[in-house]
């Protein structure tokens, strides 16, 4: 186990890539096969259960020190691994001496919550600090030290004899303790349970529109899309169907109200919108479904799920990804003709003859759940990740607005012992005495603005309420967002979409920030 | 709780104010008569018309501030108690750098003890911190917080000559603060018999050759000036923390990042500062040392000021010490 410690330690100390994948490279190396597989799950997040919820460990660290002592600390500390690392208070440290597929086998045995909270708290007990915080990043999954799958992939690549697309392939297939793929990655047969057609496969990303680029190509060279503002997703037709997310996740059951059932293999790439009475509605009523596991009847008629279908990767025995998107557009078609499903469509095309006016369509658009649009070359193949002269996302000019910061809190991560989460707000009405907050924004100020940021925060509390500061009316920030709506969640009675700081106005007095009628009328 | 707080010790503009005693203590603007506990820039700041520190500390300020560092200066000792308008002070040893010094403050048999900046572990640069009985107690809280718990200093700076013997191709570059720390790790690198010249960004040389003429003793230091290009690699710079990240610091090629402070305990901050070898080395009471202060020097009272005062005083308060938050503004919240 202490190798795999020492490997996290590592990994967040190093800065550069190249020696990550070194580090992981010599680990995998040095490693027996089960310690590779389990350190493999662990590292890409596929571990298959969760073994301790955040509140379970919060109350575990308050009952060895002190509720107070505890909040004080994870405040500034900013991670919870971390904070109890440090806090655990023990008389008996020492290194623990135990393989990681041993630690890994006998927690993955504990069908007893409790059980596993004992053996838990013995094992802080003997543990360095070191090795508690590594322990308590296993058993609670979302290690963040900096290791993405492509980096890890390229570490396999490195130790074995599979070429990067062949592991690309079947990455999502192996499954706990992944020691099935070590033994593949040294030349062994793929284990048999692995069935290439119910695995996902990895999406094709759009890259940001640049205008300079865009002067010299031809428009004819190019397609144009919406992009609706719902949620990535891959469907599996077959009789196995399957949903994938964004990130591989599958969805299946939160969205059981699309037809994956059909006797053959499709795979198909769009956005999962709700609509009603032919109308796509807001994010925030999709927000409803996303993570239901089992919607009841009626959320699924309150918020009927659509799913606009924009590209295709397989039909049946044909794998359209190296087909062109003009032939892929064609079997996409072709299967929706076929089918005839009542929830899900093509996504249409725009009609537009220079990038100035797919700029104005884009602008003008009514449909107010439009995102922008997206530009994708014709000849282009279906390929993993962001890829040139591939597909192209041209976002809708974002609202701007001025507002007031009024609260602050310390950020996570990177950003520990920062204050960079801010809550904004503006006027309650044109007499200018009393604020309401609006939102809430953690990003778009650089390293330096931070730093200013969280100065000013200091020499401008007026009260703290836990980890929170309320903060002197006084600074003004310029705040973009894509989209804004109604909600009854928020005090303000309006919601705004990714919302974030495009600049820091140090000079412009509050008087001059609109009041909550101004950001009413924004929404129509 | 069994006494009232004193009424005779005031908040001002300029700091904090022994109306008795009409001076100042560590404060921030110039003020006619300050009482400095060390030679920090955010406790000893220029211009003030006089001053009354040890003489360690009154030597720095000279050093740092030339002619600004004051009009006029009154030499604190040991061994004698001095009477300031119509309180008595006496100094203690702060054990936080070369020349600081606790204020014990003594007003109608009223015991105030001003710890400034201190720690408990043995530091060959300064004098141990001793503890004596007061009434009120004001301590730092920098590391008031339980997560903080220094480890020994030599495990850490073995850490430093391992890394240095394992990456013989590359330079070593250790963020250090100028007065105090850098002195202090090369200090102990000399203990576990590390004997290479160690070369120093020009900034920390002034205050080097300080400690070395007072009979602190630093083995060879050089500037790294007068190192050339083709010789960085195997070497051991020190520089200050704010160099770790800017231009000067990219002369150097291959290179281990290293920052000796006890913020390195917590691994974000490593991170946020691209540290690659952090080493814990605090000249701060930790946690521990803080309540073992509190403990030995028994007071009625304990004020908190600069650094993580909501945790101690809440900790105290439950302990049954009468504990509040100073609040003073100007000390650096997070440096060392």
């Amino acid at each position: 186990m202490n190798d795999f410690v020492e490997l996290l330690n590592d990994l967040i100390l190093s800065p550069s890539r190249k020696k990550k994948i070194n580090l992981l490279k010599i680990f995998f190396c040095k490693s027996n096969l089960k310690d590779k597989g389990w350190a493999f799950c662990i590292l890409t997040n596929r571990m298959d259960r969760k073994f301790l919820s955040v509140k379970e460990l919060k109350e575990l660290i308050i009952e060895n020190s002190d509720e107070d002592l505890f909040r004080f600390s994870y405040d500034y500390v900013g991670d919870l691994a971390e904070t109890i690392s440090l806090l655990w208070r023990t008389n008996n440290e020492k290194n623990t001496k135990i393989n990681l597929h041993e630690f890994m086998e006998l927690f993955s045995s504990f069908d007893q919550k409790n059980k596993l909270k004992t053996k838990l708290k013995s094992f802080l007990d003997r543990s360095s600090e070191n090795q508690r915080y590594a322990i308590i990043k296993i058993l609670t999954g979302g290690l963040r030290v900096g290791v993405s799958n492509g980096l890890i992939k390229e570490a396999l690549k490195l130790s074995g004899v599979r070429e990067k697309s062949e592991i690309e392939e079947f990455w999502h297939g192996f499954k706990l303790p992944c020691t099935d793929l070590f033994e593949w990655l040294d030349g062994k047969e793929l284990p048999k349970y692995i069935n290439r057609k119910k695995l996902f496969n990895s999406f094709m990303l759009a890259n940001n529109y640049n205008s300079n680029e865009f002067k010299t190509y031809k428009t004819d060279d190019y397609i144009a899309e919406f992009k609706w503002d719902g949620i990535r997703a891959q469907i599996i037709f077959s009789e196995d169907g399957k949903i994938f997310s964004r990130n591989g996740e599958d969805i299946t059951n939160s969205f059981c109200d699309i037809n994956t059932f059909i006797k053959g293999y499709f795979v198909v790439d769009g956005e999962i919108v709700v609509k009603k009475n032919n109308k796509v509605l807001s994010f925030n009523h999709l927000q409803k479904r996303i993570g239901r596991k089992n919607p009841s009847k009626k959320l699924i008629d309150d918020y009927p799920i659509h799913f606009i279908a924009y590209d295709i990767l397989f039909y049946t025995n044909v794998d359209c990804r190296t087909l062109s998107l003009i032939e892929r557009k064609k079997y996409l078609n072709r299967f929706i003709n076929i089918y005839k499903f009542n929830n899900i469509s093509t996504s249409s095309l725009i009609k537009f003859s220079s990038w100035d006016q797919l700029q104005n369509i884009k602008e003008t658009s009514l449909n107010n759940h439009i995102e922008g649009v997206i530009i994708k070359k014709k000849t282009s193949l279906y390929k993993k990740g962001r890829v040139i002269e591939g597909w192209y996302k041209w976002k809708r000019n974002p609202f701007s607005v001025d507002f007031i910061i009024m609260y602050a809190q310390r950020g996570h991560g990177k950003r520990s012992s920062f204050y960079s989460d801010f809550t904004f707000g503006c006027w309650v009405d044109e007499q200018l005495t009393k604020l309401v907050p609006v939102g809430k924004a953690y990003s778009g100020y650089t390293n330096d603005e931070l730093k200013s940021l969280d100065r000013w925060v200091r020499n401008n509390t007026v009260e703290r309420f836990g980890p929170v500061r309320s903060l002197k009316p006084g600074l003004v920030v310029e705040v973009s967002f894509d989209n804004i709506n109604y909600s009854s969640r928020h005090k303000s009675g309006v919601a705004l979409r990714f919302p974030r700081f495009t600049r820091i106005r140090w000079d412009k007095p509050i008087s001059e920030v609109c009041s909550l009628k101004y950001i009413k009328d924004l929404i129509n | 709780m069994r006494k009232t707080n004193i009424n005779w010790l005031k908040k001002k503009r300029e700091g904090l104010y022994c109306v008795p005693g009409n001076f100042f203590i560590d404060p921030v603007l110039p003020v006619e008569k300050a009482l400095i506990t060390h030679a920090h820039t955010d406790h000893a700041r220029p211009n003030n018309k006089s001053i009354f520190s040890s003489k360690e500390t009154i030597e720095l300020m000279h050093l740092r501030y030339g002619e600004s560092y004051c009009s006029d200066f009154q030499i604190a000792r040991f061994d004698e108690k001095i009477k300031i308008n119509d309180v008595t002070v006496q100094i203690l040893p702060a054990g936080h750098i070369f020349g600081s010094i606790q204020f014990l403050i003594n007003y109608k048999g009223y015991r105030l003890l001003i710890s400034g900046d201190y720690k408990r572990t043995k530091d060959k640069t300064c004098l141990s911190y001793e503890p004596v009985k007061c009434d009120t107690f004001i301590t730092e809280a920098t590391f008031g917080l339980p997560i903080f718990n220094h480890p020994n200093d030599e495990s850490e700076v073995k850490k430093l000559i391992k890394s240095i013997k394992a990456n013989v191709n590359k330079t070593h570059l250790i963020g250090v603060y100028a007065l105090g720390k850098c002195q202090r790790l090369i200090t102990l690198l000399r203990n576990l018999g590390y004997d290479e010249t160690i070369y120093l960004h020009g900034a920390l040389t002034k205050i080097s050759d300080f400690y070395s003429k007072n009979n602190i003793k630093l083995g060879n230091i050089s500037n790294i000036s007068e190192c050339s290009r083709s010789e960085y690699a195997n070497k051991l710079v020190l520089c200050p923390p704010s160099s770790l990240n800017d231009k000067w610091s990219q002369k150097f090629k291959n290179v281990v990042k290293g920052y000796a402070s006890g913020w390195m305990r917590i691994r974000q901050r490593v991170k946020q500062k691209n540290i690659e070898l952090p080493l814990i080395l605090s000249d701060h009471a930790d946690w521990g040392e803080i309540l073992k202060t509190v403990n030995d020097v028994n007071p009625n009272e304990v004020l908190v000021t600069h650094g993580r005062e909501e945790a101690l005083v809440h900790y105290l308060t439950k302990k049954n010490f009468k504990s509040s938050a100073l609040n003073l503004i100007g000390f650096e919240d997070e440096n060392e």
